[in-house]
């Protein structure tokens, strides 16, 4: 969707948010239609135009999470260079996104029916044309006759200003399991 | 009716007659019956038969830093504790309170000073022993002989160059008569001869299967090109690399066994006329590879062994993948639920750009997400469905015979034992072949007495 040069105008908090809350819920209601845009051409397997939506430097990433004491949470996810569920580039993404084209890709081949649902949007900063956004999402899945998995968890994205429109230019997926209860991730959150 | 017939045919007993697990496996025919994969009764002694007195993968030392390091694993489905104690001794202990039964750490890993039992208080030092009780003198009175009453640890631990295992079976033999040759081999494959230290991040996640189909799955080079068209299709997996034409095989005692690709004669011929260096740019297609051919490697994984690019099974449940870089444990959650827990290496002296491609590669391969994996799950999960839906699944056995009867084992000046062959079933036939061993034997002394021995000959 188009988004409107307007909101880079005007002053500006320390974290880089517009400060008039004019400003403030057109940036909001601009991130939250770009999110939900997003989702529905995931949910609709439209997958080559979701990855028009990536700038050539995303970084897709999913770190492990551990259950760990609390006195020791620092060390709950992995850290980028460690192991991680998802650690991909625009060319892995590219080649996720072909090889669910190209037939035999059988994890989703009858396809699985998803639902994406995206809330708790909050806008974090921006620097630049970056704005950061925090969302917790809900990824549902179904497939074959009764399979069933489903995740939860926050995303951290950086939206970029890319002329009139934005661009996903990084996504980190924190899920709320540590164990993934599911047999495989061959979905996009 | 001649499928309904198969029984008599083959030697094999109806289910409901059967006496013993041998009467599940028809070796002969390569034949293996439907129930083992989902049979209640069947699951809980393999829990006491084979996980109970195998010797199981607990961790890497790497794992294990400092003093009160701790990383959570599983025996069977008896969770265990491996933890470095005060002496720096590696120690596996029972995640069970022998009070009142609850667990004394509930965080999968970390370091800590003891276990405190979070029910009443009891306190355990890091290898097991009981320290503090809570009331010991006004509750107790000295009714409570604390040295009675420390946790449970497993039988023996011991190590293979840095990985850690540990059986619950005091009657079990060491680690390395365990292993033998060609569990050694196994791990060997991942390149012992560098300091190997683990990732951080193990990938865990949950599959609708029993786990001797994951296990059985790591020998099967027939599947890839079509479980895994969609990795070759979009370009992603080289064709030759996933289904390749030599093979090779290594049968070992109690179950271990080595299966895939070997290095071609063509291969051997253009390395050995390459200088080191050029050898070792050969395989920065492959990271973290380059160790292969080195001269110790060559001593190290002997003759045959040097050859092989195939795929190591520790007996019962550890993968020896990805060329040297990763493990993979398929733990059994129930009968038809296995979990799937990927550990990474690398040479800690590899250069930080080597390191960075391993793990790289290790994150998009395998894993749950990873571009070959992901559609594995389905297959396994619908495999374990159909052994539990009654009217077929009682009468025809699974398959199992490819190459059977058909091929040598040849046995190398050095000792090394192998079948150089196409793709072939050899290997997960030895397993189910295995399994019924361990099945069968009462105790240790039984099962050495009555395993079957390496093959020779013909298979
Ligand atoms: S159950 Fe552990 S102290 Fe009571
Ligand atoms: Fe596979």
């Amino acid at each position: 969707m188009r988004i409107a040069s307007e909101s880079n105008a005007g002053t500006r908090n320390p974290d880089g948010l517009p400060e008039s809350l004019d400003a403030k819920v057109r940036l909001q209601y601009e991130v939250e239609q770009f999110l939900y845009e997003e989702a529905a051409l995931l949910d609709e397997r439209r997958f080559a135009e979701w990855l028009d939506l990536l700038t050539d430097d995303i970084h897709y990433w999913m770190p492990i999470r551990r259950t760990t004491t609390a006195k020791d949470t620092e060390n709950e996810f992995t850290e980028i260079g460690q192991m991680a569920f998802f650690d991909d580039d625009k060319e892995l993404l590219t080649a996720r996104v072909r090889k669910m084209a190209v037939g035999y890709a059988w994890s989703e081949d009858p396809p699985s029916r998803t639902r994406h649902f995206v809330t708790n949007v909050r806008l974090i900063a921006m620097h630049g044309d970056d704005i950061t956004v925090e969302a917790n999402f809900h990824l549902y899945r179904t497939r074959l006759e009764s399979e069933e998995d489903g995740w939860r968890g926050r995303r951290q994205d950086v939206l970029r200003r890319v002329g009139s429109q934005f661009r996903l230019a990084k996504r980190h997926i924190y899920l709320e399991q540590t164990v993934l209860l599911s047999p495989n991730l061959s979905n996009i959150f | 009716m001649k499928n309904e017939k198969w029984r008599e045919e083959t030697g094999l007993r109806a289910v409901e007659k059967a006496r013993s697990p041998s009467d599940f496996i028809d070796v002969e025919h390569g034949l293996v019956d439907r129930k083992i994969f989902t049979d209640e009764a069947i699951y809980k002694d393999e829990l006491k038969r084979i996980f109970g007195r195998a010797w199981n993968f607990m961790c890497h030392e790497s794992q294990l830093p400092e003093v009160g390091s701790f990383f959570m694993n599983y025996i069977g489905e008896d969770q265990v504790i491996a933890v470095r104690d005060r002496e720096g001794v590696i120690q596996v202990l029972i995640n069970t309170c022998p009070h009142r039964g609850n667990t004394v750490c509930r965080a999968e890993q970390g370091k800590t000073r003891s276990f405190m039992c979070a029910y009443h208080g009891w306190n355990f030092d890091l290898n097991g022993d009981l320290i503090g009780v809570p009331g010991l003198d006004e509750f107790y009175r000295g009714g409570l002989k604390r040295e009675e009453w420390g946790i449970s640890k497993a039988a023996k631990v011991q190590s293979y160059k840095g990985f850690v295992f540990a059986t619950l079976d005091p009657q079990s033999p060491d680690l390395d008569d365990y292993l033998g040759w060609v569990g050694k081999l196994g791990l060997d494959l991942m390149g012992t001869d560098r300091e190997l230290v683990a990732v951080p991040g193990v990938q865990k996640n949950r599959i609708r299967c029993n786990w001797k189909l994951a296990v059985d799955n790591l020998f099967d080079w027939y599947h890839p090109k079509i479980s895994h068209a969609s990795a070759i299709r979009s370009g992603f997996f080289d064709e030759k690399l996933l289904y390749p034409a030599d093979q090779m095989v290594m049968l070992g005692e109690y179950g271990h066994a080595v299966s895939g690709p070997k290095i071609t004669m063509a291969e051997e011929e253009a390395l050995a006329a390459l200088s080191d260096s050029e050898r070792r740019a050969v395989f920065d297609s492959l990271p973290g590879q380059s160790w292969r051919f080195t001269e110790s490697a060559a001593e190290t994984l002997g003759p045959v062994g040097i050859k092989s690019r195939g795929h190591p099974n520790i007996f019962p449940n550890l993968w020896v993948s990805t060329g040297g870089t990763q493990l993979c444990l398929r733990v059994p959650r129930g009968p038809a639920v296995t979990e799937l827990w990927w550990f990474t290496f690398v040479d800690k002296n590899a250069p930080e750009e080597q390191k960075r491609k391993v793990v790289r590669m290790a994150t998009h391969f395998f894993g749950p997400a990873g571009l070959l994996e992901q559609d594995d799950g389905e297959n396994w999960n619908h495999s374990t469905r159909t052994c539990r839906e009654t009217m077929t699944s009682s009468r025809r056995p699974l398959n199992f015979a490819m190459g059977k009867g058909q091929d040598m084992v040849e046995v190398d000046p050095s000792g090394q034992s192998r079948v150089e062959t196409v793709i072939n079933e050899h290997a997960q036939l030895w397993l189910y072949r295995s399994w019924a061993d361990w099945m069968e034997a009462e105790d240790w002394p039984a099962l050495i007495a009555n395993h079957a021995a390496e093959p020779r000959g013909r298979i």
